[in-house]
């Protein structure tokens, strides 16, 4: 990933909105400039109330002028703010829809797995959480540092000894904020440390609660836990106190610019160098000039923390994407699948080495090994959760890279153990097979594959909503939904991975009726660990260590493959654990 | 502001709270300190326009501020130093606190989710809070304790400047009521659009296999920017309107120092005051506005501060159990319900069950999911305790047991196993501390864990996060072999061989063979065909035990239990 500076990110992600930005920094140069020139009004005054001079009138036009550039610096800040703010929402509005875009495109196995818990979070709360840093960093810190040179600058063109002696705090708080980095990288280090064996220890004996109670460890897991507690705090401590003189050093002379204007203004006027009013004004800038400094630097935290998370947008956005068309390139012929020369490994480590693989149309096949042998893979490189490393996967002819994702959806189902039904109705998670389906035709399919009954006994029938209230779905329930809603797909090509395992007994017969009820007339993969399942499959691929070692049906297989053999006695005498044998 | 202090005094304990009570002391002692400057200038100028002027009188003034200065460096220096220690403390304590709850709290209580959550509580939230802890105090009361002190010293001056600084310093505070009482009225839209957003994006994120395969691109992206549009709409519109107050009250500052100006010039003029009052009263208007400045900008902060503190305060709420009974060696493993009824959420789970398992038997329960039927053998160990009835161990209630003796008792054998991130022959000495080599390996051989021994390090191997290194099958068994050393009399099988290859599940029964050998087992169990031979079978639905006996019996009465059977025919020689 090409590293980027945080403006630029901002400025990419803030799209049409940028002008906005610049629009805002416009407005701010004008709203500090209205803070400054008051100044040279007051300082007007203070002449006049040096010479003595005792009529009232004579001081109200500076006023008026001191209100009117006031108000104009208020109006410039509400449009300086709204503007920025208006474009961080944008920003961030903009941000999210990349990233779920591009979740939408990047290869499905890589977003698979993720974690997400931690992606709703970044993309959620996390995203949020930058809004103060985009809409308030860019007028703000503009403006502070705008403030600190404009006032800077007006000091020196008064006096030019005044303006550098302002200076001398700042730099002494300069120098003793940078004795602060003596031994910064050690109790750094130490932090992160005893952070993260905090954090670990928390982990443990949180996540692993259960056996610290069954093994009567309670006490000694506690014990443990409140040291990591104790170090992790004591460690940040320990960190303060020693760069604590440096630090309070730092915070207490920098903004005290008058320290040094004060004596240095008397000692010149007592010399006759500099005429009483200068004077006085310069005391009079010199008490705002470091705080919108010290504020700026504030902000340098935030940046950094936005920084963090708009890399891990960065990071999602950047996830691999499937290579695909905008249009197909041709249409399938038939739903025979082909595999050619496909090689695949997760990360470094190749799992799949050159298989080669036709399956007719129409025919049913298993894929069957021992755990770990790749089938599941080969099964889901053809569900397109992946493009393969090497080598090509047709459908009835055409490479799958030559499809749209859009066409080759059409073309496969893949049901596996774990559907996801969505936060509506089951009439609407069921018609997402189809959008185009009436009411009567989802009930015709509900009733197909029988779950009409079950649905139809729920409080709101086909209205109940599926989700975190609807959570009271068993697996098994949820699990029969999701099958009819691919039956309403009604694709040519079906893929079932383990598609009857973690469900509940009473559910598991029920689903497998309606599982021969979805891959009627269909080419059918199937992954099962049962291999009585799949004895009478077309064709049985027996893969092992990432080839595919043997093929053929059940009985040709028992009489050539050993490892068959063994695999279907080990199932044999499991079975016979089985209640009904 | 005062809530949010409260909310955090409230968060902080007694020795917590008077760290931070010092460091408030010791930041007023500094705004006192700072506002010598105004003294200082006026010294000066008096000097100057008296014609009194010296150098002599300048080192005065320099003087006046830098002796308050070195004041106040010691101060700086103790309040820092108090307030991280108080911060960091707190959230130390806070999270000991929540550690040592959890070992009150009923076992029930925790899955997966409670467990991640209170995860992401006591490492993530605290870590936030505990960076926050150390300088919100600070943040929240300087501002208002130097603007305080300001007026003071200008009071001190001409109390009509002072009276005008004080008039000033209520319209300011004014306004953060009105804007606080804004953003109040905001919050519930907001809110809104936050979930419209979070759930949103959640569904999405979990659909997106489904959002792939099935097409649903354009339309489901559809909802979630409809809510993503929506959210930015609320809340553009929420600081739209709130913008203008805000710099209406930035502005009012600015108005308070031309009024002070005003003020200033005119008793100059009249002749009321000198001119070294009058320019310090100016050079006064500066201050304070500089001062008030420094108010009210941690909104952000006290969002942070009320999310990680409520968050908190919530897991100390889960109730907790005593635990502190008899420690008790049991000389039988005889269990028995006496009209228990147990319920969760106002929802019954177990309703009026009396049962009882003899010593040594093998017991299973058998029906539908959501029956009931793992609850009973949860309230068999004191995973929660039950609201009426009781439930005896040994003859004796399990709620007079303590805890660890009563665990002893108990093994339990789940499909989900969790493993500590350390060695696998530190793991197994959890069940047995002082557990020889040979204990251990015989331990490893009936578990069949003979795939230990071809691991690099062997038994030394350390178990990696989530177990990646190692099979679900050879974790399950490793915390088999962890249960055999541990011994308990009594064994639970949760539907512990469900869902297993055939290369593992004939090594895992022939494990938990030895496992259960000479023990009192009782299964939750659908495919072993030793549920056929267990001494009884309780068919459990809604709660209640609706069938009990032996398999022959149980096959002759029209029941759940011949159903039940009948269809597991059909599904395991079901071909596809």
């Amino acid at each position: 990933m090409k590293k980027r500076g945080f403006l630029s990110i901002l400025l990419d992600y803030a799209g049409d909105k940028k002008k906005y930005y610049t629009v805002s920094i416009t407005a701010a140069i004008i709203s500090v400039a209205a803070g400054i020139i008051p100044f040279y009004f007051i300082a007007d005054i203070i002449t006049k109330l040096i010479d003595h001079n005792e009529v009232f009138n004579d001081y109200v036009f500076d006023i008026i002028m001191i209100l009117v550039l006031f108000l104009i610096k208020g109006l410039f800040h509400v449009l300086s703010t709204s503007l920025s703010h208006i474009a961080a929402f944008q920003t961030i509005k903009g941000v999210r829809k990349r990233a779920t875009d591009s979740l939408a495109l990047a290869s499905l196995g890589d977003v698979k797995s993720e974690n997400s818990g931690s992606l709703k979070n970044t993309l959620c709360e996390r995203i949020d959480s930058t809004e103060t840093t985009l809409a308030h960093i860019i007028p703000e810190v503009s403006s502070s540092v705008l403030c600190f040179l404009g006032t800077f600058v007006y000091l020196m063109i008064l006096d030019w000894r005044m303006g550098l002696f302002s200076l001398i705090p700042v730099v002494i708080g300069v120098i003793s904020y940078g004795t602060m980095t003596i031994g910064y990288e050690k109790y750094y280090k130490d932090c992160i440390e005893k952070t993260k064996v905090l954090n670990d220890t928390a982990v443990e004996y949180i996540n692993g609660i259960e056996v610290i109670k069954a093994f009567g460890k309670s006490e000694s897991s506690y014990e443990k836990f409140e040291k990591a507690a104790k170090e992790g705090a004591s460690c940040y401590v320990n960190w303060m106190r020693n760069c604590n003189i440096s630090f309070t050093a730092a915070m207490s002379v920098a903004p005290y610019t008058l320290l040094a204007i004060l004596p240095l203004g008397g000692i010149l006027f007592f010399n006759n160098l500099i005429p009483l009013n200068t004077f006085v004004i310069c005391v009079l800038m010199s008490i705002g000039l470091i705080s919108p400094l010290i504020n700026a630097m504030g902000h340098a935290d935030d940046i950094s923390k936005a920084q963090v998370i708009f890399k891990e947008i960065d990071r999602i956005v950047s996830i691999k994407r499937l290579s695909r068309p905008t249009v197909s390139k041709a249409q399938p012929k038939d739903s025979s699948i082909s595999i050619k020369d496909v090689s695949f490994g997760y990360k470094d480590e190749e799992v799949l080495h050159d298989i080669n693989l036709d399956i007719k149309a129409n025919s049913q096949v298993a894929f069957v090994g021992p755990s770990g042998a790749g089938k599941s893979t080969i099964a889901k490189l053809i569900a397109s959760l992946w493009d393969p490393n090497k080598g090509d996967i047709y459908i009835g002819g055409v490479n799958i890279k030559d499809l749209t994702l859009e066409d080759y959806n059409k073309y496969v189902s893949y049901v596996s153990q774990s559907n996801y039904l969505f936060n509506v109705s089951i009439m609407e998670n069921i018609r997402m097979g189809n959008l185009s389906a009436s009411d009567e035709e989802v009930i015709e399919i509900c009733k197909k594959c029988g779950v009409h009954d079950f649905i139809m006994n729920l409080e709101n029938g086909y209205d109940t909503v599926v989700g975190d209230s609807g959570s009271h779905l068993s697996g098994g329930e949820r699990q029969r939904i999701s099958i009819a809603r691919a039956m309403m797909k009604n694709s040519k090509i079906v893929i079932l991975d383990e598609a009857t395992a973690y469900t509940d007994p009473e559910n598991e017969s029920i689903i497998q009726k309606s599982l021969a009820e979805l891959v009627k007339d269909k080419t059918v993969i199937v992954i099962a660990h049962r291999l009585s399942t799949i004895i009478n499959s077309d064709d049985i691929i027996l893969v092992n260590n990432g080839v595919i070692e043997a093929h053929g049906k059940h009985k040709e297989l028992l009489a050539k493959s050993p490892l068959y053999k063994s695999m279907w006695n080990a199932h044999i005498q499991a079975k016979d654990g089985d209640i009904n044998d | 502001m005062i809530k949010m202090l409260k909310m955090f005094f409230g968060f902080c304990n007694k020795k917590r709270k008077r760290q931070f009570y010092l460091a408030i002391v010791l930041t007023i002692i500094m705004g006192i300190c700072e506002a010598t400057k105004l003294p200082a200038i006026w010294y000066l100028f008096k000097n100057i326009f008296e014609g009194t002027f010296s150098l002599t009188v300048v080192l005065h003034s320099f003087l006046i501020m830098l002796i308050p200065l070195m004041i106040s460096m010691v101060c700086r220096y103790a309040s820092t130093m108090l307030q991280c220690d108080g911060g960091y403390g707190s959230t130390c304590e806070k999270r000991i606190e929540i550690a040592e709850h959890l070992r009150y709290v009923p076992m029930g209580y925790f899955n997966n989710n409670s467990l991640g959550y209170i995860t992401s509580v006591t490492t993530n939230s605290m870590e936030q809070l505990s960076d926050i802890a150390t300088r919100v105090v600070m943040l929240v009361t300087t501002g208002l304790i130097n603007t305080i002190i300001v007026v003071i010293v200008l009071f001190f001056f001409d109390y009509r400047i002072g009276l005008v600084a004080l008039g000033g310093v209520l319209i300011f505070m004014a306004f953060n009521t009105i804007i606080k009482s804004m953003g109040k009225k905001f919050a519930p839209k907001k809110e809104k659009a936050d979930l419209g957003i979070l759930s949103n994006t959640l569904d999405y994120v979990l659909g997106i296999s489904e959002v792939k395969s099935y097409n649903l691109y354009g339309k489901y992206s559809k909802r979630l920017d409809d809510a993503n549009e929506y959210g930015r709409k609320v809340y553009q519109k929420v600081e739209l309107s709130m913008i203008p107050v805000q710099t209406i009250q930035t502005y009012i500052t600015r108005l308070i120092g031309v009024a002070m100006t005003i003020v200033a010039i005119l008793l100059c003029i009249k002749g009321e005051n000198d001119l070294a009052t009058t320019m310090t009263v100016i050079i006064g208007s500066y201050v304070i506005y500089a001062s008030l400045d420094a108010m009210g900008t941690f909104n952000a902060l006290s969002k942070i501060v009320e999310r990680c503190v409520t968050r908190a305060n919530e897991i100390l709420a889960i109730p907790t159990m005593n635990i502190s009974g008899e420690q008790y060696k049991t000389k039988s493993s005889d269990i028995e319900f006496k009209n228990v009824s147990f319920s969760y959420d106002k929802k019954t789970i177990i309703d009026n069950v009396s049962l009882k398992i003899k010593s040594n038997s093998k017991v299973a329960f058998v029906g539908p999911s959501g029956s009931g039927k793992t609850t009973i053998c949860h309230l068999m160990a004191r995973f929660w305790d039950v609201q009426k009835g009781s439930v005896l161990l040994d003859g004796k209630d399990v709620k007079d047991y303590n805890i660890d003796s009563l665990m002893e008792n108990f093994t339990f054998v789940f499909q989900n196993v969790y493993l500590f991130n350390d060695s696998i022959v530190n793991n197994l000495r959890m069940a047995k501390e002082n557990a020889s080599e040979e204990e251990i390996n015989n331990a490893l051989k009936l578990a069949c864990c003979d795939f230990v021994y071809d691991l690099p390090k062997g038994v030394n191997t350390i178990i990696g996060e989530g177990g990646s290194t190692l099979s679900g099958g050879e974790l399950q068994r490793l915390s088999i072999a962890r249960a055999i050393l541990k011994d308990s009399k009594i064994v639970i099988l949760d539907e512990a061989t469900a869902n297993v290859d055939p290369e593992n599940e004939e090594k895992l029964m022939e494990a938990i063979d030895h496992l259960t050998k000479n023990k009192t087992v009782i299964m939750i169990a659908h495919r072993l065909k030793t549920v056929r031979d267990c001494d009884n079978i309780f068919v459990i639905d809604e709660g209640k035990i609706v069938q009990s006996g032996k398999h022959d019996k149980l096959m002759e009465e029209d029941g759940i239990y011949k159903r039940f059977v009948l269809d597991r025919k059909d599904a395991v020689s079901w071909k596809i």
